[in-house]
């Protein structure tokens, strides 16, 4: 099974080592004469405001935990799909039950108008 | 066989490292994505322990969506890292008797096979057609479709619970409804009005 | 293990009708409330309570002679069950009768609270009617993410906020705990199911040093679930911060789920390993009498005393768990309903007493109070003199119990310990008495609530005033349910 995922990691093999080559080119080859003012934040000529980081609106979390509870559902389609035919019409009514009660949660979401933005 | 024992210790010193960083790192973004790579490593190590499903798993669900929830929140929080670590390491006594304890454990399982219990002998060699997401749907959708179910539940409790949490309608806000600008007509916006010509004073 | 039959999964499914009917009506009366507008919000409470009646009635209703797994070996039912699954169904109804006026007046009155409260009570039958590690576990989740999420439910509160922080990252740490131990003694035992983990404890594994570690994870989770000391941090702020009509949701119904994880557990999956985990139990019990006890005594809120009078209750019903004879277990069993009932009556009284912007939760709130409504004064005394285990109230009988169970077993250093800090309790149960009946009122406002609040609150009294006098009813059913 595993000579399969041989190909990934030449792959991841090959992305380390193309990420770390160009560090290592740029590291050395170019120019780098820092003094206090180009290390200095920059903002449109004024010293910086603010920290650059801004806090993020909670909608963002929202959206995410709603992203993930459908996601999760996902995980648990893949295995029920690929076993289906073991399983039969014990497993698709399992199923069933479990996308229902996910469908009320959604159906919750949509009412709510959690699943927009304003 | 060599080569995969030299990839596991490859990865997991990957890991390890990468999850001392998590704990080191001083910014909670860094601290944030270098747990990817912990999750990316476990899930490359779960693959070589033929649980393929699992580490898809692993890399689908939480780098590709806990994670980004634990950006959005460490974002959203704009904690100062630096003033919570004050004091921190005077901690530092009963962190040590603590991870003592748990290597311990570790090394008296691992190494001196010492936990003993009930022993259900070598696994058997999987078959050749062998598949790790199969075996866990079989199971899933048999036995364990009640607990599933409770999943289930559980997943809809979330989407409720974040809803109550953190749901506001901002009042004043004036957003397009696309259905009413399409399902609008002409005599809705435009009256004709009919009127005698009048004369100009 | 046995193979799996999808004919016998679905004859198990009568055995776990309640659940199955719960859980509809959960996700029927989040619809439904979706559809109504906010001044018809006591709709959803209504049909909560009738949801919660139905399955209390279903729940009475299976037919069982013995234990019977059902549903892949992952749920049981037995007489142990269906009884404490009938309490909580009750309890969890009862609570709702007493937050809706509380709610009303301060604006929070959403169909959610009571949703998540129907869902909270799902997973305690989960956890009630659970026969593999991993129905305990997800029952117990549900549990707590629903509880996290009503903590919270007042979203401007700050405190509320706060307190919902600290119980959720206690709790998560509790969960992690729970799954660790777990995870050992499956490693140990070679299984799930909490039948072939007794077989295999049984089998001479009850002095292996990794089942030893397990049940040391397991002890810590079952301590905090049940906020005993150490593992009490959390109960004082969570009870305080919350609003009233949360905190009277988590100091009751919980309670019942928190005695059935400890049963499920330590009895049903390790009870050939007691030796170990009543060792472990005896430090929690003693630590949490003393403590709960005595820290109480400085409050001044009362919401806050109630939450430590939890912590020293919680070491009585640990001391019946840990005496390990079906004696003890019955006895526990007996405190923990009796509790779980006095308890949601004090809370309904400061519920009562609260109104728009005034939470009455401070102690001097009830000065005065036999002046102001001597019925609801006499009501408050009920409970506040079961709690304090006085005859001829309910609280009297349990505490007798657990005492008799730990001189069963000749640990008389126990009972004696157990007696002393009931003595030291019952100082600041009556200090709340004297302050009712022989202080002057600071506050006069007329006493309001709804009348069916007020009748079920009386009805609650009285209940506790009447199975103090005939406790043999509801010793019968405890011991029935725990031969």
């Amino acid at each position: 099974m595993l000579d399969q995922y041989l190909p990934i990691l030449i792959f991841m093999g090959l992305a380390a080592v193309l990420g770390l080559a160009l560090f290592t080119i740029g590291w050395f080859a170019g120019p780098r004469r820092p003094d206090a003012q180009k290390l200095s934040p920059y903002e449109c000529g004024f010293e910086a405001f603010e920290d650059a980081r801004m806090r993020f609106d909670v909608r963002y979390y929202l959206v995410a935990i709603i992203f993930v509870v459908f996601d999760l559902e996902i995980a648990f389609f893949f295995p029920w799909a690929v076993s289906l035919r073991e399983t039969g019409t014990f497993g698709l009514l399992a199923m069933l039950v479990f996308a229902l009660l996910l469908v009320v949660a959604l159906v919750y979401d949509y009412r709510k108008g959690a699943l927009e933005w304003d | 066989m060599m080569f995969e024992t030299l990839l596991f210790f490859a990865f997991s010193a990957v890991l390890v490292g990468a999850a001392f960083g998590v704990i080191l790192a001083r910014n909670p973004v860094y601290s944030a994505l270098l747990l990817v790579l912990c999750f990316f490593n476990s899930a490359v190590i779960w693959l070589m322990l033929d649980a393929e499903f699992l580490g898809i798993v692993l890399v689908l669900v939480y780098v590709g969506a806990v994670m980004v929830l634990f950006l959005f929140v460490v974002m959203m929080l704009d904690v100062n890292l630096e003033e919570l670590r004050k004091g921190l390491a005077g901690y530092w006594p009963i962190a040590a008797v603590v991870a003592g304890l748990m290597v311990f454990a570790i090394l008296d399982v691992v190494v001196v096979k010492h936990l003993g219990g009930v022993s259900l002998g070598a696994a058997p060699p999987l078959p050749a057609d062998y598949s790790n997401t199969r075996v866990l749907g079989e199971a899933l959708f048999t036995r364990y479709a009640y607990p599933a179910q409770i999943a289930a539940v559980i997943l809809l409790v979330a989407s409720i619970a974040a809803i109550v949490l953190t749901l506001r309608h901002r009042p004043g806000v004036k957003p397009q409804n696309v259905g009413e600008q399409v399902r609008v007509s002409a005599k809705d916006r435009v009256r004709l009005v009919k009127m005698a010509p009048e004369k100009r004073p | 293990m046995n193979a799996f039959s999808v004919a016998a999964f679905n004859s198990g499914l009568t055995l776990a009708t309640p659940e199955i009917f719960l859980g509809l009506a959960g996700c029927g009366i989040l619809l439904l409330d979706l559809l109504i507008g906010d001044e018809r919000r006591h709709w959803t409470a209504a049909l909560s309570i009738a949801a919660l009646l139905i399955t209390a009635v279903l729940a009475a209703g299976v037919e069982v002679s013995g234990p019977v797994t059902a549903l892949g070996g992952m749920f049981l039912v037995d007489a142990m069950s269906q009884a404490l699954k009938v309490v909580a169904l009750v309890i969890v109804a009862v609570v709702f009768v007493y937050s809706i006026e509380y709610m009303r007046h301060r604006g929070i009155l959403k169909g959610e609270y009571f949703v998540l409260g129907l869902f909270a009570t799902l997973g305690i039958l989960v956890l009630i009617s659970a026969a593999s590690l991993v129905t305990v576990y997800l029952g117990l989740e549900l549990l707590s993410l629903c509880l996290y999420a009503m903590v919270a439910f007042d979203r401007d509160s700050g405190r509320a906020a706060e307190s919902a922080i600290k119980f959720f990252v206690l709790g998560s740490l509790a969960s992690g705990t729970l799954l660790y131990g777990m995870s050992i003694i499956y490693g140990v035992t070679g299984s799930l199911e909490l039948g072939t983990i007794a077989a295999a404890v049984q089998g001479g594994l009850a002095t292996n040093i990794g089942l030893l570690f397990g049940i040391a994870f397991l002890i810590v989770a079952i301590g905090f679930k049940f906020g005993a000391v150490p593992f009490h941090m959390w109960i004082p702020d969570v009870y305080e911060g919350s609003p009233t009509c949360v905190t009277l949701f988590v100091g009751s119904a919980p309670k019942i789920a928190a005695f059935a994880l400890a049963m499920r557990l330590l009895v049903d999956g390790l009870g050939g390993a007691h030796v170990d985990w009543g060792q472990m139990l005896v430090v929690l019990s003693v630590l949490s009498m003393a403590v709960g006890n005595v820290v109480a005594i400085a409050q001044t809120n009362l919401k806050r005393m109630l939450g430590y009078s939890t912590i020293s209750h919680v070491g009585y019903i640990l001391l019946g768990i840990l005496a390990g004879t079906s004696q003890g277990y019955q006895s526990a069993m007996f405190y923990t309903i009796t509790y779980v009932i006095v308890a949601a009556g004090s809370f309904g009284m400061i519920l009562l007493l609260s109104r728009h912007g005034f939470e009455a939760d401070r102690i001097e709130d009830f000065k005065g109070l036999n002046a102001r409504s001597p019925w609801f004064a006499g009501m408050m005394a009920i409970f506040m003199f079961s709690l304090a285990g006085l005859p001829p109230f309910i609280g009297f009988w349990a505490k007798l119990g657990v005492i008799q169970a730990v001189l069963g077993i000749n640990a008389v250093w126990l009972a004696v310990v157990a007696v002393l800090f009931s003595v030291v309790g019952a100082f600041y149960y009556l200090r709340v008495v004297k302050m009712m009946y022989f202080d002057e009122p600071v506050d006069a406002a007329r006493i309001d609530g709804s009348p069916l609040m007020r009748a079920v609150l009386s009805a609650n009294a009285l209940l506790v005033l009447l199975l103090g006098i005939a406790p043999g009813a509801l010793l019968v059913v405890c011991a029935h349910a725990l031969p």
